[in-house]
Protein backbone atom coordinates (compact mmCIF):
# COMPACT_ATOMS: atom_id res chain seq x y z
CA UNK A 1 0.00 0.00 0.00
CA UNK A 2 2.70 2.38 1.07
CA UNK A 3 4.75 1.40 -1.95
CA UNK A 4 1.86 2.02 -4.30
CA UNK A 5 1.38 5.59 -3.08
CA UNK A 6 5.09 6.21 -3.41
CA UNK A 7 5.16 4.93 -6.95
CA UNK A 8 2.22 7.13 -7.94
CA UNK A 9 3.85 10.23 -6.47
CA UNK A 10 7.07 9.47 -8.30
CA UNK A 11 5.24 8.93 -11.55
CA UNK A 12 3.45 12.27 -11.21
CA UNK A 13 6.70 14.08 -10.44
CA UNK A 14 8.49 12.56 -13.40
CA UNK A 15 5.57 13.46 -15.63
CA UNK A 16 5.61 17.11 -14.56
CA UNK A 17 9.37 17.35 -14.98
CA UNK A 18 9.18 15.84 -18.44
CA UNK A 19 6.49 18.28 -19.51
CA UNK A 20 8.59 21.12 -18.15
CA UNK A 21 11.58 20.01 -20.17
CA UNK A 22 9.52 19.54 -23.31
CA UNK A 23 8.08 23.07 -23.07
CA UNK A 24 11.53 24.50 -22.56
CA UNK A 25 13.00 22.64 -25.50
CA UNK A 26 10.15 23.83 -27.65
CA UNK A 27 10.71 27.51 -26.79
CA UNK A 28 14.42 27.21 -27.32
CA UNK A 29 13.86 25.58 -30.68
CA UNK A 30 11.56 28.39 -31.74
CA UNK A 31 14.17 30.93 -30.77
CA UNK A 32 16.92 28.85 -32.27
CA UNK A 33 15.61 29.25 -35.78
CA UNK A 34 16.28 32.97 -35.64
CA UNK A 35 19.30 32.81 -33.40
CA UNK A 36 21.37 30.66 -35.69
CA UNK A 37 20.15 32.11 -39.00
CA UNK A 38 22.53 32.26 -41.87
CA UNK A 39 26.19 33.04 -41.57
CA UNK A 40 25.62 36.35 -43.28
CA UNK A 41 22.99 37.40 -40.79
CA UNK A 42 25.30 36.63 -37.90
CA UNK A 43 27.94 38.66 -39.57
CA UNK A 44 25.55 41.57 -39.98
CA UNK A 45 24.51 41.33 -36.36
CA UNK A 46 28.04 41.70 -35.12
CA UNK A 47 28.56 44.59 -37.51
CA UNK A 48 25.49 46.35 -36.13
CA UNK A 49 26.68 45.85 -32.57
CA UNK A 50 30.15 47.08 -33.45
CA UNK A 51 28.82 50.18 -35.17
CA UNK A 52 26.52 50.89 -32.24
CA UNK A 53 29.45 50.65 -29.86
CA UNK A 54 31.53 52.87 -32.11
CA UNK A 55 28.76 55.49 -32.02
CA UNK A 56 28.40 55.24 -28.25
CA UNK A 57 32.12 55.73 -27.72
CA UNK A 58 32.18 58.67 -30.09
CA UNK A 59 29.15 60.18 -28.39
CA UNK A 60 30.74 59.84 -24.95
CA UNK A 61 33.84 61.55 -26.29
CA UNK A 62 31.70 64.33 -27.76
CA UNK A 63 29.97 64.84 -24.40
CA UNK A 64 33.33 65.10 -22.67
CA UNK A 65 34.52 67.66 -25.21
CA UNK A 66 31.33 69.67 -24.78
CA UNK A 67 31.74 69.77 -21.02
CA UNK A 68 35.29 70.93 -21.45
CA UNK A 69 34.16 73.57 -23.92
CA UNK A 70 31.63 74.87 -21.43
CA UNK A 71 34.29 75.19 -18.75
CA UNK A 72 36.57 76.96 -21.20
CA UNK A 73 33.80 79.43 -22.07
CA UNK A 74 33.23 80.10 -18.37
CA UNK A 75 36.94 80.83 -18.00
CA UNK A 76 36.81 83.31 -20.84
CA UNK A 77 33.70 84.94 -19.39
CA UNK A 78 35.28 85.43 -15.98
CA UNK A 79 38.08 87.51 -17.44
CA UNK A 80 36.23 89.62 -19.98
CA UNK A 81 32.84 91.28 -19.44
CA UNK A 82 32.18 91.78 -23.14
CA UNK A 83 32.65 88.10 -23.83
CA UNK A 84 30.71 87.19 -20.69
CA UNK A 85 27.56 88.42 -22.37
CA UNK A 86 28.13 86.10 -25.33
CA UNK A 87 28.84 83.23 -22.98
CA UNK A 88 25.59 83.70 -21.10
CA UNK A 89 23.67 83.86 -24.39
CA UNK A 90 25.24 80.57 -25.46
CA UNK A 91 24.29 79.06 -22.14
CA UNK A 92 20.69 80.18 -22.49
CA UNK A 93 20.47 78.88 -26.06
CA UNK A 94 21.72 75.47 -24.95
CA UNK A 95 19.16 75.44 -22.16
CA UNK A 96 16.35 76.26 -24.61
CA UNK A 97 17.53 73.71 -27.15
CA UNK A 98 17.35 70.89 -24.64
CA UNK A 99 21.10 70.37 -24.42
CA UNK A 100 21.10 70.29 -20.62
CA UNK A 101 19.37 68.26 -17.94
CA UNK A 102 16.76 70.44 -16.26
CA UNK A 103 14.68 70.42 -13.09
CA UNK A 104 11.56 72.29 -12.04
CA UNK A 105 7.89 72.15 -11.17
CA UNK A 106 5.41 70.57 -13.52
CA UNK A 107 3.17 67.66 -14.36
CA UNK A 108 3.50 64.06 -15.34
CA UNK A 109 0.92 62.36 -17.55
CA UNK A 110 1.02 58.59 -17.88
CA UNK A 111 -0.89 56.90 -20.67
CA UNK A 112 -1.35 53.15 -20.93
CA UNK A 113 -3.46 50.84 -23.03
CA UNK A 114 -6.87 50.03 -21.54
CA UNK A 115 -8.11 46.55 -20.74
CA UNK A 116 -10.55 44.96 -23.15
CA UNK A 117 -14.08 45.94 -22.13
CA UNK A 118 -17.29 44.70 -23.75
CA UNK A 119 -18.86 48.15 -23.24
CA UNK A 120 -16.25 49.78 -25.44
CA UNK A 121 -16.98 49.01 -29.05
CA UNK A 122 -13.85 50.20 -30.74
CA UNK A 123 -10.79 48.38 -29.45
CA UNK A 124 -8.58 50.83 -31.40
CA UNK A 125 -9.57 53.47 -28.86
CA UNK A 126 -8.09 51.46 -26.02
CA UNK A 127 -4.62 51.65 -27.44
CA UNK A 128 -2.31 54.63 -26.94
CA UNK A 129 -1.36 55.88 -30.40
CA UNK A 130 1.41 58.24 -31.49
CA UNK A 131 -1.31 60.78 -32.38
CA UNK A 132 -2.50 60.76 -28.77
CA UNK A 133 0.99 61.51 -27.51
CA UNK A 134 1.35 64.25 -30.13
CA UNK A 135 -1.91 65.82 -28.94
CA UNK A 136 -0.79 65.84 -25.30
CA UNK A 137 2.58 67.39 -26.20
CA UNK A 138 0.83 70.11 -28.23
CA UNK A 139 -1.47 70.88 -25.29
CA UNK A 140 1.48 71.04 -22.92
CA UNK A 141 3.18 73.58 -25.17
CA UNK A 142 -0.09 75.49 -25.33
CA UNK A 143 -0.02 75.57 -21.51
CA UNK A 144 3.46 77.06 -21.56
CA UNK A 145 5.62 73.99 -20.96
CA UNK A 146 9.31 74.90 -21.02
CA UNK A 147 10.69 71.38 -21.26
CA UNK A 148 8.96 68.12 -22.22
CA UNK A 149 10.10 64.54 -22.26
CA UNK A 150 8.44 61.31 -23.36
CA UNK A 151 9.74 58.53 -21.16
CA UNK A 152 13.43 59.47 -21.22
CA UNK A 153 13.40 61.18 -24.61
CA UNK A 154 13.60 64.97 -24.61
CA UNK A 155 11.18 66.67 -27.00
CA UNK A 156 13.16 69.20 -29.05
CA UNK A 157 12.43 71.44 -31.99
CA UNK A 158 13.05 68.61 -34.46
CA UNK A 159 11.46 65.75 -32.49
CA UNK A 160 8.94 63.66 -34.41
CA UNK A 161 6.51 61.31 -32.68
CA UNK A 162 5.67 58.49 -35.02
CA UNK A 163 4.75 54.85 -34.93
CA UNK A 164 6.09 51.63 -36.34
CA UNK A 165 3.25 49.15 -36.12
CA UNK A 166 2.29 49.19 -32.48
CA UNK A 167 5.45 50.82 -31.23
CA UNK A 168 5.75 54.56 -30.63
CA UNK A 169 8.96 56.18 -31.80
CA UNK A 170 10.36 59.43 -30.41
CA UNK A 171 13.62 60.92 -31.67
CA UNK A 172 14.05 57.77 -33.74
CA UNK A 173 14.04 55.61 -30.61
CA UNK A 174 11.45 53.09 -29.56
CA UNK A 175 9.48 54.12 -26.49
CA UNK A 176 7.93 51.44 -24.31
CA UNK A 177 4.55 51.38 -22.59
CA UNK A 178 3.37 52.99 -20.36
CA UNK A 179 4.07 56.34 -21.99
CA UNK A 180 5.13 58.95 -19.45
CA UNK A 181 4.95 62.52 -20.69
CA UNK A 182 6.62 64.99 -18.36
CA UNK A 183 6.43 68.78 -18.63
CA UNK A 184 8.15 71.52 -16.64
CA UNK A 185 6.36 74.84 -16.39
CA UNK A 186 3.71 76.75 -14.46
CA UNK A 187 1.79 73.99 -12.66
CA UNK A 188 -1.54 75.84 -12.40
CA UNK A 189 -1.57 76.40 -16.16
CA UNK A 190 -0.37 72.89 -17.02
CA UNK A 191 -3.14 71.51 -14.80
CA UNK A 192 -5.61 72.73 -17.43
CA UNK A 193 -4.77 69.54 -19.30
CA UNK A 194 -6.80 67.66 -16.73
CA UNK A 195 -9.89 69.90 -16.72
CA UNK A 196 -13.36 68.50 -17.55
CA UNK A 197 -13.83 68.01 -21.28
CA UNK A 198 -10.11 67.86 -21.89
CA UNK A 199 -8.29 65.57 -24.28
CA UNK A 200 -7.14 63.47 -21.33
CA UNK A 201 -10.74 62.99 -20.24
CA UNK A 202 -11.67 61.87 -23.74
CA UNK A 203 -8.87 59.30 -23.56
CA UNK A 204 -10.28 58.03 -20.26
CA UNK A 205 -13.79 57.81 -21.67
CA UNK A 206 -12.39 55.81 -24.57
CA UNK A 207 -11.03 53.25 -22.14
CA UNK A 208 -7.39 54.25 -21.98
CA UNK A 209 -5.70 54.38 -18.61
CA UNK A 210 -4.66 57.95 -17.78
CA UNK A 211 -2.76 59.10 -14.74
CA UNK A 212 -2.19 62.78 -14.00
CA UNK A 213 0.19 64.02 -11.31
CA UNK A 214 1.53 67.39 -10.27
CA UNK A 215 5.09 67.45 -9.08
CA UNK A 216 7.23 70.14 -7.53
CA UNK A 217 10.52 68.51 -8.33
CA UNK A 218 10.69 67.00 -11.80
CA UNK A 219 13.77 66.12 -13.75
CA UNK A 220 13.97 66.09 -17.52
CA UNK A 221 17.04 64.69 -19.26
CA UNK A 222 18.89 66.42 -22.05
CA UNK A 223 18.51 65.42 -25.66
CA UNK A 224 20.89 62.57 -26.41
CA UNK A 225 21.74 62.88 -30.03
CA UNK A 226 23.44 65.25 -32.39
CA UNK A 227 21.62 68.27 -33.73
CA UNK A 228 22.90 68.45 -37.25
CA UNK A 229 22.01 70.90 -39.96
CA UNK A 230 22.93 69.81 -43.46
CA UNK A 231 20.44 71.71 -45.59
CA UNK A 232 19.57 74.90 -43.77
CA UNK A 233 22.01 77.81 -43.86
CA UNK A 234 21.59 81.08 -42.04
CA UNK A 235 20.98 84.04 -44.34
CA UNK A 236 20.51 87.73 -43.63
CA UNK B 1 15.19 -4.65 2.29
CA UNK B 2 15.80 -1.39 4.14
CA UNK B 3 19.14 -0.88 2.44
CA UNK B 4 17.52 -1.22 -0.96
CA UNK B 5 14.99 1.43 -0.14
CA UNK B 6 17.63 3.92 0.94
CA UNK B 7 19.70 3.47 -2.20
CA UNK B 8 16.56 3.83 -4.30
CA UNK B 9 15.63 7.08 -2.54
CA UNK B 10 19.12 8.45 -3.09
CA UNK B 11 19.03 7.54 -6.78
CA UNK B 12 15.68 9.24 -7.23
CA UNK B 13 16.97 12.26 -5.33
CA UNK B 14 19.95 12.58 -7.66
CA UNK B 15 17.80 12.21 -10.77
CA UNK B 16 15.40 14.88 -9.56
CA UNK B 17 18.31 17.20 -8.79
CA UNK B 18 19.75 16.74 -12.28
CA UNK B 19 16.38 17.36 -13.88
CA UNK B 20 15.91 20.56 -11.91
CA UNK B 21 19.38 21.72 -12.94
CA UNK B 22 18.59 21.10 -16.59
CA UNK B 23 15.40 23.10 -16.31
CA UNK B 24 17.24 26.03 -14.77
CA UNK B 25 19.85 25.92 -17.50
CA UNK B 26 17.11 25.99 -20.08
CA UNK B 27 15.50 28.99 -18.43
CA UNK B 28 18.79 30.81 -18.57
CA UNK B 29 19.20 30.15 -22.29
CA UNK B 30 15.72 31.41 -22.99
CA UNK B 31 16.27 34.58 -20.99
CA UNK B 32 19.57 35.32 -22.67
CA UNK B 33 18.13 35.06 -26.14
CA UNK B 34 15.38 37.48 -25.19
CA UNK B 35 17.83 40.03 -23.88
CA UNK B 36 19.02 41.16 -27.25
CA UNK B 37 16.12 41.71 -29.58
CA UNK B 38 18.65 42.06 -32.34
CA UNK B 39 18.58 38.28 -32.60
CA UNK B 40 15.08 38.31 -33.97
CA UNK B 41 15.77 40.88 -36.67
CA UNK B 42 15.69 39.97 -40.32
CA UNK B 43 18.42 40.72 -42.77
CA UNK B 44 16.78 43.78 -44.32
CA UNK B 45 16.11 45.23 -40.88
CA UNK B 46 19.69 44.60 -39.88
CA UNK B 47 21.01 46.43 -42.91
CA UNK B 48 18.76 49.38 -42.10
CA UNK B 49 19.91 49.30 -38.49
CA UNK B 50 23.54 49.22 -39.54
CA UNK B 51 23.05 52.19 -41.87
CA UNK B 52 21.28 54.13 -39.11
CA UNK B 53 24.07 53.62 -36.59
CA UNK B 54 26.61 54.53 -39.22
CA UNK B 55 24.90 57.84 -39.95
CA UNK B 56 24.65 58.55 -36.23
CA UNK B 57 28.31 57.73 -35.77
CA UNK B 58 29.34 60.02 -38.60
CA UNK B 59 27.24 62.86 -37.23
CA UNK B 60 28.76 62.44 -33.77
CA UNK B 61 32.24 62.33 -35.28
CA UNK B 62 31.66 65.48 -37.29
CA UNK B 63 30.30 67.31 -34.26
CA UNK B 64 33.21 66.10 -32.16
CA UNK B 65 35.76 67.40 -34.66
CA UNK B 66 33.97 70.73 -34.73
CA UNK B 67 33.87 70.93 -30.93
CA UNK B 68 37.55 70.04 -30.67
CA UNK B 69 38.41 72.74 -33.18
CA UNK B 70 36.50 75.35 -31.16
CA UNK B 71 38.09 74.13 -27.97
CA UNK B 72 41.53 74.49 -29.48
CA UNK B 73 40.86 78.10 -30.42
CA UNK B 74 39.84 78.94 -26.86
CA UNK B 75 42.76 77.14 -25.32
CA UNK B 76 45.58 78.43 -27.44
CA UNK B 77 47.37 81.29 -25.81
CA UNK B 78 48.14 82.93 -29.11
CA UNK B 79 44.42 83.42 -29.76
CA UNK B 80 43.56 87.11 -29.57
CA UNK B 81 40.49 88.44 -27.81
CA UNK B 82 39.07 89.27 -31.19
CA UNK B 83 39.42 85.72 -32.43
CA UNK B 84 37.83 84.42 -29.25
CA UNK B 85 34.96 86.79 -29.73
CA UNK B 86 34.46 85.67 -33.32
CA UNK B 87 34.45 82.03 -32.31
CA UNK B 88 31.92 82.67 -29.55
CA UNK B 89 29.75 84.57 -31.99
CA UNK B 90 29.90 81.70 -34.46
CA UNK B 91 28.91 79.22 -31.77
CA UNK B 92 26.02 81.42 -30.77
CA UNK B 93 24.89 81.81 -34.37
CA UNK B 94 24.77 78.04 -34.86
CA UNK B 95 22.70 77.62 -31.71
CA UNK B 96 20.36 80.43 -32.68
CA UNK B 97 19.85 78.85 -36.07
CA UNK B 98 18.84 75.62 -34.35
CA UNK B 99 16.44 77.60 -32.16
CA UNK B 100 14.86 79.26 -35.17
CA UNK B 101 16.12 82.75 -34.35
CA UNK B 102 17.74 83.28 -37.76
CA UNK B 103 16.43 83.41 -41.32
CA UNK B 104 17.46 80.26 -43.13
CA UNK B 105 17.64 79.09 -46.70
CA UNK B 106 18.23 75.72 -48.33
CA UNK B 107 16.87 72.76 -50.27
CA UNK B 108 13.29 71.93 -49.40
CA UNK B 109 9.63 72.01 -50.31
CA UNK B 110 6.75 74.46 -50.35
CA UNK B 111 3.35 72.91 -49.76
CA UNK B 112 0.13 74.79 -50.40
CA UNK B 113 -3.23 73.71 -49.04
CA UNK B 114 -6.39 75.21 -50.52
CA UNK B 115 -10.05 74.42 -50.31
CA UNK B 116 -11.38 73.04 -53.60
CA UNK B 117 -13.52 75.27 -55.75
CA UNK B 118 -17.06 74.12 -56.50
CA UNK B 119 -16.00 72.91 -59.93
CA UNK B 120 -13.26 70.75 -58.47
CA UNK B 121 -15.51 69.12 -55.91
CA UNK B 122 -16.76 65.67 -56.79
CA UNK B 123 -20.42 64.79 -56.29
CA UNK B 124 -21.49 64.81 -52.69
CA UNK B 125 -18.02 65.81 -51.63
CA UNK B 126 -17.95 68.42 -48.92
CA UNK B 127 -15.25 70.68 -47.67
CA UNK B 128 -14.00 70.17 -44.14
CA UNK B 129 -11.91 73.24 -43.35
CA UNK B 130 -8.27 72.62 -42.49
CA UNK B 131 -7.98 72.42 -38.73
CA UNK B 132 -5.17 72.56 -36.20
CA UNK B 133 -4.88 68.78 -36.11
CA UNK B 134 -4.18 68.61 -39.86
CA UNK B 135 -1.34 71.08 -39.44
CA UNK B 136 0.03 69.28 -36.36
CA UNK B 137 0.14 66.01 -38.29
CA UNK B 138 1.78 67.56 -41.34
CA UNK B 139 4.44 69.27 -39.22
CA UNK B 140 5.10 65.98 -37.43
CA UNK B 141 5.44 64.09 -40.74
CA UNK B 142 7.86 66.70 -42.00
CA UNK B 143 9.95 66.46 -38.82
CA UNK B 144 9.93 62.69 -39.16
CA UNK B 145 11.35 63.16 -42.67
CA UNK B 146 14.20 65.21 -41.20
CA UNK B 147 12.95 68.77 -41.73
CA UNK B 148 15.47 71.25 -40.30
CA UNK B 149 13.20 74.29 -40.40
CA UNK B 150 9.44 74.61 -40.92
CA UNK B 151 7.05 77.52 -41.19
CA UNK B 152 3.30 77.84 -41.69
CA UNK B 153 2.14 81.04 -43.36
CA UNK B 154 5.41 82.63 -42.31
CA UNK B 155 5.17 81.53 -38.68
CA UNK B 156 8.33 79.64 -37.81
CA UNK B 157 7.82 76.37 -35.95
CA UNK B 158 10.07 76.48 -32.87
CA UNK B 159 10.41 74.27 -29.82
CA UNK B 160 7.53 75.83 -27.90
CA UNK B 161 5.19 76.19 -30.87
CA UNK B 162 1.64 74.96 -30.40
CA UNK B 163 -1.12 74.85 -32.99
CA UNK B 164 -4.70 75.08 -31.73
CA UNK B 165 -8.19 75.71 -33.07
CA UNK B 166 -10.00 78.67 -31.65
CA UNK B 167 -13.34 77.05 -31.08
CA UNK B 168 -16.31 78.77 -32.66
CA UNK B 169 -14.30 81.03 -34.91
CA UNK B 170 -12.67 78.40 -37.10
CA UNK B 171 -9.34 80.10 -36.94
CA UNK B 172 -6.02 78.57 -36.03
CA UNK B 173 -3.56 79.93 -33.53
CA UNK B 174 0.16 79.27 -33.97
CA UNK B 175 2.82 80.75 -31.66
CA UNK B 176 0.05 82.94 -30.19
CA UNK B 177 -0.63 84.46 -33.64
CA UNK B 178 -4.06 84.07 -35.23
CA UNK B 179 -4.28 82.82 -38.81
CA UNK B 180 -7.59 83.89 -40.30
CA UNK B 181 -7.44 82.08 -43.61
CA UNK B 182 -8.53 79.00 -45.51
CA UNK B 183 -5.29 78.52 -47.36
CA UNK B 184 -1.96 77.56 -45.96
CA UNK B 185 1.59 77.65 -47.19
CA UNK B 186 3.91 75.28 -45.38
CA UNK B 187 7.62 75.57 -46.04
CA UNK B 188 10.21 73.03 -44.96
CA UNK B 189 13.97 72.77 -45.44
CA UNK B 190 15.58 69.35 -45.71
CA UNK B 191 16.01 66.54 -48.22
CA UNK B 192 13.23 67.45 -50.64
CA UNK B 193 12.41 63.93 -51.79
CA UNK B 194 12.14 62.65 -48.21
CA UNK B 195 9.97 65.61 -47.32
CA UNK B 196 7.72 65.09 -50.32
CA UNK B 197 7.23 61.37 -49.79
CA UNK B 198 6.45 61.88 -46.10
CA UNK B 199 2.99 63.25 -46.92
CA UNK B 200 2.53 62.95 -50.68
CA UNK B 201 3.42 59.27 -50.86
CA UNK B 202 0.86 56.54 -51.34
CA UNK B 203 -1.42 56.40 -48.31
CA UNK B 204 0.07 59.70 -47.16
CA UNK B 205 -1.79 62.46 -45.41
CA UNK B 206 -2.52 64.33 -48.65
CA UNK B 207 -4.73 61.47 -49.86
CA UNK B 208 -6.80 61.90 -46.74
CA UNK B 209 -7.04 65.68 -47.18
CA UNK B 210 -8.21 65.13 -50.75
CA UNK B 211 -11.30 63.28 -49.56
CA UNK B 212 -12.24 66.20 -47.32
CA UNK B 213 -12.19 68.75 -50.12
CA UNK B 214 -8.66 70.06 -49.74
CA UNK B 215 -6.25 70.44 -52.63
CA UNK B 216 -2.60 70.02 -51.79
CA UNK B 217 0.25 71.03 -54.07
CA UNK B 218 3.95 70.69 -53.57
CA UNK B 219 6.87 72.43 -55.14
CA UNK B 220 10.48 71.38 -54.66
CA UNK B 221 13.14 74.04 -54.62
CA UNK B 222 16.84 74.40 -53.95
CA UNK B 223 16.28 77.73 -52.32
CA UNK B 224 13.44 77.67 -49.86
CA UNK B 225 13.66 80.64 -47.54
CA UNK B 226 12.17 80.51 -44.06
CA UNK B 227 12.05 83.55 -41.82
CA UNK B 228 13.05 83.59 -38.21
CA UNK B 229 10.86 83.34 -35.15
CA UNK B 230 9.94 86.85 -34.11
CA UNK B 231 9.02 86.08 -30.52
CA UNK B 232 11.19 85.73 -27.45
CA UNK B 233 11.97 82.62 -25.52
CA UNK B 234 11.33 82.99 -21.84
CA UNK B 235 12.11 80.51 -19.13
CA UNK B 236 10.93 80.89 -15.58
CA UNK B 237 10.39 77.43 -14.26
CA UNK B 238 13.15 75.21 -15.57
CA UNK B 239 16.57 75.28 -14.05
CA UNK B 240 19.68 73.73 -15.44
CA UNK B 241 20.61 70.75 -13.35
CA UNK B 242 24.18 70.98 -12.17
CA UNK B 243 26.34 68.12 -13.29
CA UNK B 244 27.20 65.68 -10.59
CA UNK B 245 30.80 64.86 -9.80
CA UNK B 246 32.62 65.21 -13.06
CA UNK B 247 34.80 62.34 -14.09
Amino acid sequence: MDKKVEAIILAIMCFILTIGICIQINTVNNNGSTVSGSQQENNLKSQVLKMKEKYENQYAELERAERELEKERENIASSNTELAELESKIKKANLLLGNTNVTGTGIKVTLSDGKADPKILDAENLIVHAENVLAVVNEMKNAGAEAISINEERVTNTTAISCDGNIIIVNGKKVGSPIQITAIGFVELLSNLNRPGSTLETFKNNGKIVDFKKNSNLEIPKYTGVLNFKYAKTVK
Amino acid sequence: MKKGKISMTITIGIVCFLLVMIIFMQFKVVRQSEETNINTMQEAELRQELANWKIKYEEAKEKYDETSETLKTYKEESTSDNQTKETLEKELENLEMALGKTNVEGEGVIITLNEKTEKELADEEEITPINAQDLIYIVNYLKDAGAEAISINGERIVNNTYIVDIVGESIIKINSKYLRTNSYEIKAIGNSSYLESSIFGKGGYVEQLNTTGINAKIERSNRVRISKYEGDFETKYMQEKELETKK
